[in-house]
Parts: structure tokens; sequence; C-alpha cells
């Protein structure tokens, strides 16, 4: 498992890819602090909804882990270096988790430093509301982690059929949908800031923290799963 | 082919069809110890059969087994066996010896410093080893990919156009290497389009055109077979209507006729005579020949006349 994962590791950190991450999760941090110190600071409220739920969650988060994770197997997929592992005595959820657990290492960073710097600009310290976001964003990474590396192994247009996820799925109808909400990483992870720190993006009215935490325990090990069928059944080229 | 008993890969009736593409058709064969040629006209299925009998790919109805054991979805097996696909893509980033020693990781090799070391000596890169596989020149990576699929020591080596990007004394190295591995035991199954290559090599060949096996046997019978071949020769002459007429007395040719382009067709059982005769023909006929060329000397027509006959 560990040459596995130490692989994926090797393969994921490209530079270019790197230069991409760093620039994405600047950004929040970026916006956050040009907030605080405009003359005509949003709302708390304002930043929140905007700032923590659309743009960290509902579009970085995703962002930065699709730049990732669409690379753990379609890239292998495209360049048929896949076969290099699926031909080994390696049961497939050796090949499958490390990747896995490979992207979540790679992207979590960048994610949790970008959640802890604009919530600590943002909220001037307030570490309960700084620990709450950066773990939910973790717990998101790991979430948007596992779907991804799934979508990569079902299609070769994972980066494309993924941003389109991101823009229409969790950038649109979640948020004008409320059933969609159960459906939407972007709102699990809104729901766990909320249920760590009850002060923060109450008026989302997220469901609670155990729900949202089976919720969330369910996606990741359904998606865990299915890559692990995936590439059992698939056709490796 | 072989005694049922020996058989070390077992292809049960297996077909795989893409949509409305049949790409292998229900093809049957047993494949024993030595080295095994599989030889198709690029486009046959001959990947694609590979792909199946690895167990990348799923067969659409049929059966696979290697050592009595289905290939699809058997992970275990895999210790037994070494694969080395057409495409060569490698990881960049790594150099040649990192790369073997992770094909030996994965596969659970005790000993991966001894076991790299081993492999990298038979295809002679030791010298290479250490540089990024970026830098290595084609045939240079066929190599290293040939140790990586050997580091394992695997029972059954399953290659497909191994000898693509190699350059001549890289063959010579790559035969002498493929034939002690035969001697030693293993089962070695080889594709390639190239004739002669499988010829040197093969001991038993799998002949597979449009997805079907076209023909199985020894090698010599096949190209005892192909000897006999009749070959059609197109020349052009500036008097071909007599060229015609003192070519048909030729022994070594069976028929002539003569083109709308004007070009004299010979049909020849003995083309190596034919070379011989042609030109002392032209010379006493006082005949000036401009082009000779073969017609049908394509791999494609080798195989066709293999299968008709």
């Amino acid at each position: 498992m560990g040459t596995v994962y130490r692989l994926a590791l090797r393969q994921l950190t490209g530079k270019w890819r790197l230069i991409i991450m760093t620039v994405l999760a600047a950004l929040p941090v970026i916006i956050a602090g040009i907030m605080i110190t405009s003359p005509n600071a949003p709302t708390v409220q304002e930043f929140e909804v905007g700032v923590l739920g659309a743009m960290l969650s509902g579009s970085i988060a995703p962002l930065v882990v699709l730049a990732i994770a669409a690379a753990a197997f379609a890239n292998e997929v495209e360049d048929r270096t896949l076969a290099n592992l699926v031909l080994s005595p390696l049961p497939r959820w050796q090949i499958a988790i490390p990747k896995l657990l490979a992207t979540i290492t790679v992207a979590a960073p960048f994610i949790a430093v970008s959640a802890f710097a604009t919530t600590y600009i943002a909220f001037l310290g307030d570490m309960k509301a700084v620990v709450a976001v950066t773990v939910a964003s973790i717990i998101g990474v790991a979430l948007y982690s596992a779907a991804f590396i799934f979508l990569g192994l079902v299609t070769t247009y994972a980066i494309g059929i993924g941003l389109l996820y991101i823009v229409v799925w969790e950038g649109f109808f979640s948020g004008f949908v409320t059933g969609v909400r159960l459906l939407s990483i972007r709102h699990y992870t809104i729901a766990l800031m909320h249920g760590l720190d009850p002060r923060r993006l109450g008026y989302l009215e997220p469901p609670s923290l155990l729900t949202v935490s089976i919720i969330s325990a369910i996606v990741f090990v359904g998606f865990a799963y299915a890559s692990v069928r995936r590439l059992k059944t698939m056709d490796v080229p | 082919m072989i005694d049922t008993a020996s058989a070390v890969i077992k292809v049960d009736r297996v077909s795989r069809w893409f949509g409305s593409v049949v790409a292998v058709s229900d093809v049957s064969f047993d494949i024993g110890p030595g080295i095994t040629g599989l030889l198709g006209p690029n486009g046959a299925g001959k990947t694609t059969l590979l792909r199946v009998m690895t167990g990348l790919a799923e067969t659409s109805s049929g059966t696979v087994t290697m050592f009595g054991e289905p290939v699809r979805d058997n992970p275990p097996l895999y210790r037994r066996i070494g694969v080395m696909s057409e495409h060569e893509t490698v990881y960049d980033f790594m150099t040649g010896r990192q790369f073997v020693k992770m094909m030996g990781q994965v596969r659970k090799v005790p000993n991966i410093e001894k076991a790299a070391d081993h492999a990298i000596g038979l295809v002679e890169l030791a010298d290479a080893q250490h540089r990024p596989m970026r830098t290595y020149s084609r045939g240079m990576r066929q190599r290293m990919r040939l140790a990586a699929t050997l580091v394992h020591d695997p029972e059954v080596l399953i290659l497909d156009e191994p000898l693509n990007g190699a350059d001549p004394r890289q063959r010579v190295h790559f035969k002498r290497l493929l034939q002690q591995l035969a001697q030693s035991g293993r089962t070695i199954v080889l594709s390639s389009h190239i004739l002669e290559e499988v010829e040197e090599l093969a001991d038993t060949v799998l002949l597979i055109i449009n997805g079907k096996l076209a023909a199985s046997g020894e090698f010599r019978a096949i190209r005892a077979a192909l000897n006999q071949r009749p070959y059609h020769v197109r020349v052009i002459a500036d008097s071909p209507r007599a060229l015609a007429s003192m070519a048909v007395n030729l022994p070594s040719v069976d028929a002539v006729h003569i083109d709308p382009d004007g070009g004299v067709v010979i049909l020849s059982r003995n083309v190596l005579d034919l070379q011989m005769e042609l030109p002392r023909l032209a010379q006493s006929g006082s005949i000036s020949l401009r082009r000779v060329e073969p017609l049908d000397d394509s791999l494609e027509s080798v195989f066709g006349y293999l299968v008709e006959s």
C-alpha cells in the first residue's frame, strides 16, 4: 500500500499543479483581507455565506481537489500506466485507497491553510470559528476527493464533468433547491462548520452535526467502495 | 496445438466486441511452455486478445484461464505473470532502477535490491539505471520495461510488440534473453506484426486475422506453406507484349498477363529464380526494364494467403 501511496504522491505533486492550487487557495485569504480593510466591509452573514459557504466550500475546495483527484486515476488511464498497478497481486482496494489518501494528503493542506487564514483574518482570531471552519473544510476535501477519485475511474473527461458538477450542482442547484442540499458536499461542509461552531452559518438551516456526520461517512465510504468496485470491473487500457 | 494437460494458458471460445465492432471472435487455443508467437497484421485483434488473456479486459463471451485459474479479477495470479504492454509510457520522474524496484515492490518481491540488480543486469542497463527514464531512448525504455516485467521472476511472460523501438543490437540481445527464459521452462507469449521477428523466436505461432484465429501450429509448417505462395510481380518495360511472350516460357513463371496500364503482371511460385531470369531475358530480347515491383508483398497479403491455404 505504501508503494502506491508514495507513487501517487509523486504523481500528484507536479510543479504546475502545485502552483495552480496555491493560487486558488490564496484567493479566499486575499478576499478576506480586502473585505475587512474595505470601508464597505460586508456583514458577518454576507462573509459567511459568500466567502465560507460559496467560495471556500463550494468553489475553491472542489476545484483544488478536482485538479488533484482527477489526475490520480484519469491520467494513468489516459497514459496507460494504470496497468502497471492493476497487473500486480495487490487487491484492488490497496490501489484505490492509497490513491484516495494521497489525494487528501496533497489537497488538504492547501485548503486547511486557506480556511484557517481566511477565518482568522475575517473573525479577528476567533479560534473556535477558525477551528470549526478548518476542520469542516478538511472533511469537505476528503468527501470531494472520494467523489472525484470515482469520477476519474468512470470517465476520461473527469475534469470537464467535475467542473460542470461544481458549477451546476454545487454552485447553482444546491443554492436554490432545498432538497438538493442533502446531496451536496458543499452543504455538508457548511453544516459541519455550523455544527462545530453553532454561531456560524445558522441562517442556511443546515442539518444537525450528527446527521451530517452520518451522511458524510456514508458518502465517503460509498464513493471509496464504488472506486474499488469500479477498479475490479473496468477494462484497463 | 499442444497437449491440453501441459497447457499453462487456456483460451476457450473467447470473443470480445465493442458495440458493433467484433475485435476477437470465438478464439480457442492452449499455450504451453516455450515461446508462442501471436502474429497478425495491425488491427487484427492481437492487443485485444492479449488484454483479455491478462485479465485487463473482460471477455464478451468465453473464458481464459492460467494455471487452471481465471485471469480476470484474480490479483494473486499476477505473482506468476509478467506483462509488458505495447504502450511505452513510463513514469518519467523515476530513474530506471526506481521503476524496476517499484514494480517489484507492488509484486511483493522479498529481496528487492537483489531482484532489481538481477533484472536490470538481464537487460544490460546497469550503467543507465540511475538516470531518469525521461532521458532514455525508446529502445532503452523498452529494455527497462522488460526488466520491470521480469523483476518478480514470473513463470508466464506476455509481451505485446516488445521489439518496437529496439535497434538491431538490442533485438539480438532481446531475442537471446527470451530464448534463455524459454529454455528455463517459462511460458512466453509474444505478439508481433512482423513475420520474421516471430519466425526467429517462436516455436509455435497463433495467426490472428480480423479477430479470428486463422492458423496455429509450428512455425515451420506455416513457413513451408508460405514458401509455396504464388507472387504477383508487375514489370514495366518498353515492349510489354514481347516481354510477356518470352516470360511465359520461363520455368519460374506460372502465368503472365498485361494489365490495362500496359504493365506485365507475372505470377510466380519461385521469385528467387525469377529475379535472376528476368534481367537475362530482357537482355536477350533487347527489352528495357523500367520497373519491377511486387504486387502482393504486404503482410496482409501474406496472411491472406496463409488463411486461404
